[in-house]
């Protein structure tokens, strides 16, 4: 018995170490990704990212590479760091705004390396200091114009009684949140019709009983669509949409395929701006220094192209809000209030939907 | 509160309670035997990972019951398997039962996400949710009871309660169970009656292992559309429930309704008025089952019914 577990034991660890796929060995790696608290195939924010920095290398036949940091902590961060510049990195990606310490640090570290920075400003880690040096292009991307185009559409294809359901009050998240409750708003306007919103985060980005639940009974309440910006979560707010007829909108990537529930998503162009930041580099035109807040106006955000879902709602109406909101039309771009801007969904400034914040 | 609100809270329930009580039963056989089994959690998180991947294999080619059916055969096939692994360390081994479980525990979602990323590319592994059943035939019609149990439910509901009635029979109407209970009682003593005490051991774990295996897909299934490589503490508040049913079947049963209906209202209460305007805040609700656990404790700890050997390597020379 003894000697058949040890041999089962042997065998698998062999089997498992021979799927793994062999590392290329190379010598430089002059692209690097460094991963946060997600992977590269998170189906979100790692993967837009470094789906963007693959394509760059592959098309110009660069040697790249990611990292994943042992922990989530800063000292962890820098280490990976380290460990790519060790390796000859010149650009380094890092996504997600709990790397903003780390290169706050990094900045100095390696003058001679340029980061670019996804959802977040370099600062010193208790949001006393912030500065940014001329290695480094921050990039945010205007979620509160996408959660607004989700909203809008929404809306217009008639759903009248409507919820937000975030993983946890992140300013991303927020950003989300308060731009559909505005597009939710904007759309009842212009039909002259009332509606209401159920707000809340939920304190988890994970697929829970406890989430399908409360989506189950917004949706036996009435609650004809959620806006799940959960990541994993999302997959309980549709698991409770299938069983009580209800629909969701997906968040970050297109998630169609998850659900037949879902019928758009909000969706972020992380690959293009890392391509187009990468492309910048190379022509030696790199915005070190800079901070730019990618919209619409240069496709940083948007819905996906399919509307087969909608039966009211259609690509023509689409186009419409978008090109408003790109021409910045009777500056409905710029009146857009974002996570800075107010402290609760409930203080928006809205006439045609009772917003009703869930602590 | 509308009637069909109560009859929706009750199902709501279900998708908390019968895991719990299937995941707690399989926990009672561990610890009955005399084999702490903390590895819940692991187990369920493995069972639930094995069986959900085959589910996502075989949906193009099969769905509806039978897919559902042969997934759970999967899962506590799994979770058997698994628990060998705690049995052969905690029996043969007499290594210190916490620690084995913790192993696991600890190995389970590093494993769950490792090997899908391998399979299949990506963490999250998607299912398509063919099994829920609107309305059982006839039996939805009879007033009340239909509407509570035999409405938007699943047949695990009932694979739940089969397997309450059966764990209660055997552990107290046969030979078998009676030799288990002794193992964990005074194993010295069944040891002398010719009692083989590993045996029964090694019964009680894969009896364990095979229904928090179960149990994981059981947890899963109607509450989301991904698998993320987690069952969210559902293992851990599984042996709370065996604490806070006294590792006996029918408490266990009451446990699980409470815990379960706890964890409804404190998830729902935000869409049901007359919750709501109770004004007790959601982490309120979510306390109490935890709250009423440790009250127990300290109200029955001197007679408290765990098994006396439970945790204790089996050691024939101490008498």
């Amino acid at each position: 018995m003894k000697k058949l577990l040890v041999l089962l034991v042997v065998l698998l660890a062999l089997g498992l170490a021979a799927c793994t796929p062999a590392e290329v060995e190379e010598d430089t790696f002059e692209l690097a990704l460094i991963t946060d608290i997600g992977t590269i195939d998170d189906k979100s924010f790692n993967q837009g990212a470094w789906e963007g920095l693959k394509q760059y290398a592959e098309e110009k036949d660069i040697a790249y590479k990611y990292y994943q940091p042992t922990e989530k902590s800063t000292d962890a961060y820098v280490a990976a760091i380290d460990l790519a510049v060790e390796n000859g990195a010149k650009v380094i990606v890092t996504p997600g705004f709990l790397f903003e310490p780390a290169i706050f640090q990094a900045q100095d570290l390696y003058p001679e390396v340029k980061f670019i920075l996804l959802d977040g400003f370099p600062q010193d880690g208790t949001y006393t200091e912030f500065r940014i040096e001329d290695n480094v292009f921050s990039i945010f991307y205007a979620e509160e114009q996408v959660g607004f185009l989700a909203g809008y559409a929404a809306v217009k294809e008639g759903f009248t009684s409507l919820g937000f359901m975030g993983g946890m009050a992140v300013p991303a998240v927020v950003r989300f949140g308060y731009g559909f409750v505005q597009g939710v708003n904007f759309a009842a306007a212009e039909m002259g019709v009332n509606v209401t919103l159920k707000y809340k985060y939920l304190g988890g980005f994970g697929p829970s009983p406890d989430y399908q639940t409360e989506a189950a009974t917004w949706f036996q309440g009435g609650v004809q669509v959620i806006f799940a910006a959960a990541g994993g979560a999302g997959n309980s707010v549709m698991a409770a949409a299938e069983a009580n007829n209800g629909k969701v909108i997906g968040v970050d990537i297109d998630q169609k395929d998850q659900s037949t529930t879902v019928i758009t998503s909000a969706l972020k162009g992380l690959g293009i701006s890392v391509y187009d930041a990468l492309t910048d580099y190379y022509a030696d035109s790199f915005k070190g220094g800079e901070s730019v807040s990618l919209g619409v106006e240069v496709d940083g955000v948007s819905l996906p192209e399919d509307f087969s879902r909608f039966t009211t709602f259609n690509k023509a109406a689409y186009d419409a809000i978008f090109a408003k909101l790109v021409a910045n039309t009777d500056n409905i771009r710029t009146n857009i209030k974002k996570d800075t801007d107010v402290t609760s969904a409930s203080e928006l400034p809205v006439t045609n939907v009772t917003v009703e914040v869930i602590g | 509160m509308t009637l069909n609100t109560f009859y929706f809270l009750v199902q709501q329930t279900m998708f908390y309670s019968i895991p719990l009580l299937i995941v707690a039963i399989g926990g009672m056989y561990s610890e009955r035997s005399g084999v702490v089994n903390i590895a819940l959690e692991g187990i369920m998180v493995i069972g639930a990972f094995v069986s959900l991947y085959f589910m996502n294999q075989m949906q193009s080619t099969m769905s509806g019951q039978s897919l559902l059916i042969l997934s759970m055969l999967v899962a506590a096939v799994t979770g058997m398997f698994l628990s060998l692994f705690h049995a052969y360390a905690s029996i043969n081994m007499k290594a210190n039962q916490v620690i084995s479980g913790t192993a696991l525990n600890l190995f389970a979602p590093a494993f769950a996400i490792f090997t899908a990323r391998m399979l299949i590319g990506v963490q999250q592994v998607t299912f398509n949710n063919t099994y829920r059943i609107p309305l059982v035939p006839f039996l939805s019609d009879i007033p009340v009871l239909g509407d509570l149990f035999f409405k938007n439910t699943y047949i695990t509901t009932f694979v739940g309660f089969g397997i309450l009635i059966i764990a209660t029979f055997v552990l107290y109407k046969t030979r078998f169970g009676l030799r288990l209970r002794a193992c964990g009682e005074h194993p010295q003593a069944a040891d002398a009656a010719g009692v083989n005490v590993k045996k029964m051991r090694y019964i009680g774990v894969l009896i364990s292992g095979a229904l928090a295996g179960l149990g994981g897909l059981v947890l899963m299934v109607p509450v989301t559309t991904a698998f993320d490589g987690q069952v969210g503490g559902y293992g851990f508040l599984a042996l709370a429930v065996l604490i806070f049913g006294q590792w006996r079947p029918g408490r266990i049963l009451f446990a699980a309704f409470f815990f379960g209906l706890m964890k409804t209202i404190s998830a729902a209460y935000t869409g049901i008025p007359i919750l709501l305007a109770l004004g007790i805040p959601s982490y309120m609700f979510k306390m109490i089952p935890y709250l009423a656990t440790i009250i127990i404790l300290t109200f029955t700890s001197k007679k408290s019914a765990a098994p006396r050997a439970a945790g204790e390597p089996y050691d024939a020379g101490k008498r």
